[in-house]
C-alpha cells in the first residue's frame, strides 16, 4: 500500500469511522420521523414560558408582541426576521402561528429553533397542519410541547389550540371545543386572545365544529380577537359578521411581520414591519 | 441507553478483529469453489441509523466482482423514539470501486457511493384515501430516497469448508434524504451539510 493511501486511511478514514462518540451518535438518525432531540431542544414551550414569566408584565401595562406564522421551508428568511425583531423596542415575546415545519419532521423544527433561539425575547408556537404530517404531532410535542395550552401574560390570557381538523381526517374532535370553552370561561384574566393555525372558514377546519367555534368566541365578552396562520398572507376581518375580529399572519417568506399592541379592554393596533 | 450501547458497539466493531488471534492461512488450492446460485444472498448485514431503523437487518447480493452491493433491509424504530413503532423496508445500492489490502487479513474499501430508497410502515398520519384534496401535499410521507457515501473495513475469516472466502466487515455511511436535500438546496445560507447528514454504522458478514 502506498504511503499516500496509508496516510489517507490513518488521517481521514479511521478518524471518520471512529468519529467522536457524541456527534456520531447524534447523527445516527433512526428515521426522519425520529423525534429525539438534544435536551436544549426539548419542551421549548415550557422553557419559553418560563423565560416570559421571568419578566412579568404589570397589570394595566400595554401588551406588545410580534405575530408571525408559517416558517415552513423558509430557513433563509429566519435569520433576517430574528435580526429585525431583535431591533423592535418594547416587544415582549413572539408568536409563530403554526407550520413551523414543512414535512412534519423533528429536524425541521430544530432547524427553525436553531435560529429563533437567537431572539432576544421568548417565542411561542401553536401546531400547524404541516407539523402534523406523518408523526409530526409527536415530534411537535417532544420539541415544543402540548397541542393545546394557555398562558396569561399581564392582563391577557392566550388560548393556543389545534384547529388542524383535516390532519385528523375531520374526526369531530379538533378543535377540542370542551377544552376551548373551559379556557374561555376562565374569568381570571381581563382579556382573551385565541390563537390557532387554520382559520375557521378555511376548508381545512372541521366543518362540523366551525359554528361551535365561532359561537364560543362570539359569546366570550373578554375576547379581543382570534389569530391564525395557514393562509400565508395577512388579513383582518370579521368573517362571521358577529363583531369578532380574525387576524391572519404573514408567512416568513413574505418577509413581513406584525407588531401587535393591545391596551384597555379591547383596544389594539397592528404595525407591519418589513425585514 | 440501548442506542448508545449499540452505537458504541458498532463504532468499536471495525477495530475488534485486529485484537483477535492471527489465524494461519488455510488456502487449499485444488478444491473448486462452488458458485452460489443467483438467488442465494452473498452476505447478511445489520446496521443502525441512516434514517432506516434503530436496528436494520437484511441480506445482500454482490455484483461486478464485489464492487456493487445490492442490499435489502428491514428496520425497526421503537415507539418512544418516533411516536409510533415504525417498520422500514430499504433497498440499498453501493458501488465500491477500490479494494486496498492493509495487512494479510485486513482490506479496506475506501470509498463507497450509492443510493437507497426506503418505505416506512406504521406512521400515525400517512394520509388516508380522501383525507386531502389532490396535490395537497406534494411529497410522500412513506417513501424516501437519498445518496450514500461511506467506507468499509473487512477482515478475512477462515475460508468455508467449500473454500469460499468470507469477510466480516464494518462500515459507515454518510447520507441524507430527498426532503433534507431539498431543504438544504433552497436554504444554503441557513443550513449547512452537517444539518442534513445522517450516519449509518453497520456490520456485513459474507455467507
Amino acid at each position: 500500500m502506498s504511503p499516500f493511501l496509508r496516510n489517507l486511511f490513518t488521517r481521514a478514514v479511521l478518524p471518520l469511522a471512529a468519529g467522536s462518540w457524541l456527534s456520531a451518535c447524534e447523527m445516527i438518525e433512526f428515521s426522519p420521523n425520529d423525534h429525539r432531540a438534544p435536551s436544549h431542544q426539548r419542551d421549548l414551550t415550557a422553557k419559553n414560558l418560563a423565560r416570559l414569566a421571568a419578566s412579568p408584565l404589570p397589570a394595566q401595562d400595554t401588551l406588545r408582541f410580534v405575530f408571525t406564522g408559517d416558517s415552513q421551508r423558509f430557513y433563509d428568511d429566519v435569520e433576517d426576521l430574528v435580526k429585525s425583531v431583535n431591533q423592535q423596542p418594547d416587544v415582549q415575546f413572539m408568536v409563530v402561528a403554526g407550520d413551523i415545519s414543512d414535512f412534519g419532521l423533528g429536524r425541521e423544527m430544530r432547524w427553525v429553533d436553531d435560529q429563533l433561539r437567537h431572539l432576544r425575547i421568548p417565542y411561542l408556537t401553536v401546531i400547524g397542519n404541516h407539523d402534523l404530517v406523518a408523526n409530526g404531532g409527536e415530534a411537535y410535542e417532544r420539541i415544543f410541547g402540548p397541542r393545546n395550552y394557555s398562558f396569561t401574560y399581564g392582563d391577557t390570557k392566550f388560548i393556543m389550540t389545534d384547529t388542524n381538523g383535516r390532519e385528523y381526517n375531520f374526526n369531530g374532535r379538533i378543535p377540542d371545543m370542551d377544552w376551548v370553552s373551559a379556557q374561555l370561561r376562565d374569568p381570571a384574566a381581563r382579556r382573551h386572545v385565541v390563537l390557532s393555525h387554520v382559520p375557521p372558514l378555511d376548508g381545512d377546519f372541521d366543518p362540523t365544529l366551525r359554528e361551535a367555534y365561532a359561537q364560543a368566541l362570539r359569546e366570550d365578552p373578554r375576547l379581543v380577537f382570534e389569530m391564525n396562520g395557514h393562509r400565508h398572507s395577512h388579513s383582518v376581518s370579521q368573517p362571521f359578521n358577529d363583531g369578532v375580529t380574525y387576524i391572519n399572519s404573514y408567512a416568513f417568506e413574505r418577509r413581513r411581520y406584525l407588531v401587535v399592541t393591545v391596551w384597555g379592554d379591547k383596544e389594539f393596533r397592528l404595525k407591519h414591519v418589513d425585514f | 441507553m440501548l442506542q448508545s450501547l449499540l452505537c458504541a458497539a458498532l463504532l468499536a466493531a471495525p477495530l475488534a478483529p485486529q485484537a483477535g488471534p492471527i489465524l494461519p492461512d488455510s488456502v487449499q488450492a485444488a478444491a473448486p469453489v462452488p458458485r452460489a446460485r443467483w438467488y442465494q444472498p452473498r452476505h447478511v448485514l445489520v446496521q443502525t441509523g441512516g434514517g432506516v431503523g434503530m436496528v436494520a437487518a437484511g441480506v445482500g447480493y454482490a455484483f461486478l466482482r464485489d464492487r456493487l452491493d445490492a442490499d435489502v433491509l428491514v428496520g425497526y424504530v421503537p415507539r418512544k423514539h418516533a411516536g409510533t413503532t415504525l417498520t422500514i423496508a430499504t433497498l440499498k445500492l453501493l458501488y465500491s470501486p477500490w479494494t486496498l489490502p492493509l495487512t494479510s487479513r485486513l482490506t479496506v474499501k475506501p470509498l463507497s457511493v450509492g443510493v437507497y430508497g426506503s418505505y416506512t410502515h406504521g406512521l400515525r398520519n400517512p394520509g388516508k384515501p380522501g383525507q386531502y384534496p389532490d396535490d395537497y401535499y406534494w411529497f410522500s410521507n412513506i417513501m424516501r430516497v437519498g445518496p450514500l457515501l461511506g467506507s468499509r473495513l473487512s477482515y478475512a475469516l477462515p475460508a468455508t469448508a467449500t473454500g469460499r472466502r468470507r469477510n466480516l466487515s464494518g462500515y459507515y455511511e454518510l447520507g441524507t434524504n430527498d426532503l433534507y436535500l431539498l431543504s438544504y438546496v433552497q436554504n444554503r445560507q441557513a443550513l449547512g451539510p452537517h444539518d442534513i447528514l445522517t450516519l449509518t454504522l453497520g456490520l456485513k458478514l459474507d455467507l
